[in-house]
């Protein structure tokens, strides 16, 4: 029963970060365990990841502009800087009912995402210790959610990683009320490894990430158009594609963006360039069909329906539905 | 009552039009394209029933499968009946192989394995398996 109570807490104080957190006496009870544990368990140094062979063994990005947070709003204010360094002139006030929760006096990772998106950048998510360096040494500032408390007293924060410095083992942050903090590699680890290492790059759709994978990378374009903000992610695409050729989901999500914008001409080209290199392709067919028929051109659209139909799939279901309409419209 | 059924069947009908134009320009516009998502969603499973295929045609994994008295080719076969969450679930397992070979590989591709075989063993029928069980006393 306490356990679950416990799981309970966790899970729901994930949203939360507190940082005027200090004032109250139960930090120090915690300041008291952790040294206690220090002097038992004893902390060990940890090693930083290794650089990329290009990157310089100390780097900072110092242009990053800097708000300082009001209480329990980190969240406002590390994405201000992230989107402000991205080159969109916001503060923190602008973001507060986009991002902040009053209920639970602090911000949700999906909420950040869905605020990055709104205005029409890319949020690419970070999940892994090694990604954080290289993207900053390729210019990319990182939002990070950190729980500065302990994993069954967490006490979460946003700040943003700005820099690094290999030869003193330290990690620079636009933290809270402070604009340069340096915290020892140490921390950093413990601190960013208890949110599962989560970190947020936000981008330009042109941009990419020094450490871009495809799947996550297709996935925040993908989210670009859910948000509806089809010229990002028409952009994002052809980023997509231009770093992955042959990718087909970029390819699709491109002619699917055109459409979406009713740009039938550019859907069109996307859609028969996608076929070129996906000639068994059903739902490329699929979509180009659709598109031929929103022209008026029935007969072209019969013959693109029919090839998806004859190339089958999980989605051949679709492909018959529109088959059949385009099939009422040469009728009528 | 008369004039009360006059103005319901013009009421009805009117209903009907306008209902009928509201819904058919959206269904004929929205319902043909596949979505990026789905293409996503499909690309992944696509991959991850490569995956799971390859790591059955590997010689030790055979040989695992062998020993626990699966017919390697059956338990191919079975793979297209698994569910998308299923395959899934299977090459996670398979990417969390510790890479290189040697003893710990052997034993985390034996655990794949040992999941392979309850996943097919539920798709025969589990409930032969749990003969002990005795059905509930009939009242």
């Amino acid at each position: 029963m306490f356990l679950h109570l416990l799981t309970h807490l966790r899970n729901d104080s994930m949203a939360i970060c507190r940082v005027y957190f200090h004032m109250h006496g139960i930090l120090l009870l915690i300041v008291f365990f952790v040294s206690l544990l220090g002097g038992c368990a004893g902390f060990r140094q940890l090693e930083m990841p290794p650089l990329p062979e290009n990157a310089p063994p100390s780097h900072e990005l110092a242009a990053v502009p800097f708000f300082p947070q009001e209480a329990y709003q980190c969240g406002p204010a590390a994405l201000a800087m992230a989107l402000s360094s991205s080159g969109l002139p916001v503060i923190p006030g602008d973001l507060v009912d986009e991002v902040y929760t009053p209920s639970r006096k602090g911000s949700l990772q999906m909420a950040m995402i869905g605020a990055t998106r709104r205005h029409g950048r890319l949020a690419y998510e970070i999940t892994d210790l090694d990604s954080i360096f290289p993207e900053i040494a390729a210019g990319h500032p990182v939002v990070i959610l950190q729980n500065l408390g302990l994993s069954w007293y967490p006490v979460w924060h946003y700040a943003v990683a700005v820099g690094y410095d290999a030869t003193m083992g330290n990690v620079i942050l636009r933290s809270g009320v402070t604009p340069r903090k340096l915290m020892p590699f140490g921390v950093f680890e413990k601190t960013w490894a208890r949110s599962n290492y989560w970190g947020l790059l936000v981008l330009q759709p042109t941009q990419l990430p020094a450490t871009a994978k495809e799947k996550t990378y297709l996935a925040a374009v993908l989210g670009l158009e859910k948000a509806r903000q089809f010229q990002a992610s028409i952009s994002g695409y052809t980023t997509a594609i231009t770093r992955w050729p042959q990718s087909f989901p970029a390819r699709m999500g491109l002619g699917n963006s055109y459409y979406a914008i009713g740009d039938l001409k550019s859907s069109e080209r996307a859609f028969r360039e996608t076929i070129r290199l996906h000639p068994n392709a059903g739902s490329a067919y699929n979509n180009l069909a659709q598109v031929l028929l929103e022209q008026g051109r029935y007969h072209e659209a019969l013959g693109a329906a029919r090839k998806a139909v004859s190339l089958g799939g999980p989605l051949e279901a679709r492909y018959e539905e529109t088959l059949r309409e385009i099939k009422s419209h040469i009728i009528r | 009552m008369h004039p009360f059924r006059r103005s319901a069947k013009f009421v009805s009908i009117l209903l009907i039009v306008f209902l009928s134009l509201i819904y058919i320009p959206v269904q004929s516009v929205f319902a043909a394209m596949i979505g990026t998502k789905a293409v996503l969603v499909d690309e992944e499973m696509q991959y991850a029933r490569e995956k799971v295929r390859a790591f059955l045609d590997r010689e030790d994994v055979w040989t695992a499968l062998t020993a626990q008295g699966i017919d390697p080719l059956e338990a191919k076969a079975r793979l297209d009946s698994l569910s998308d969450a299923e395959i899934q679930q299977i090459s996670d397992r398979i990417d969390q192989l510790p890479a290189g070979g040697g003893v710990l590989e052997a034993v985390a591709i034996i655990a794949i394995v040992l999941f392979l075989v309850l996943l097919i063993l539920d798709m025969i029928g589990v409930t032969d398996v749990f003969t002990f069980i005795n059905p509930p006393p009939k009242r």
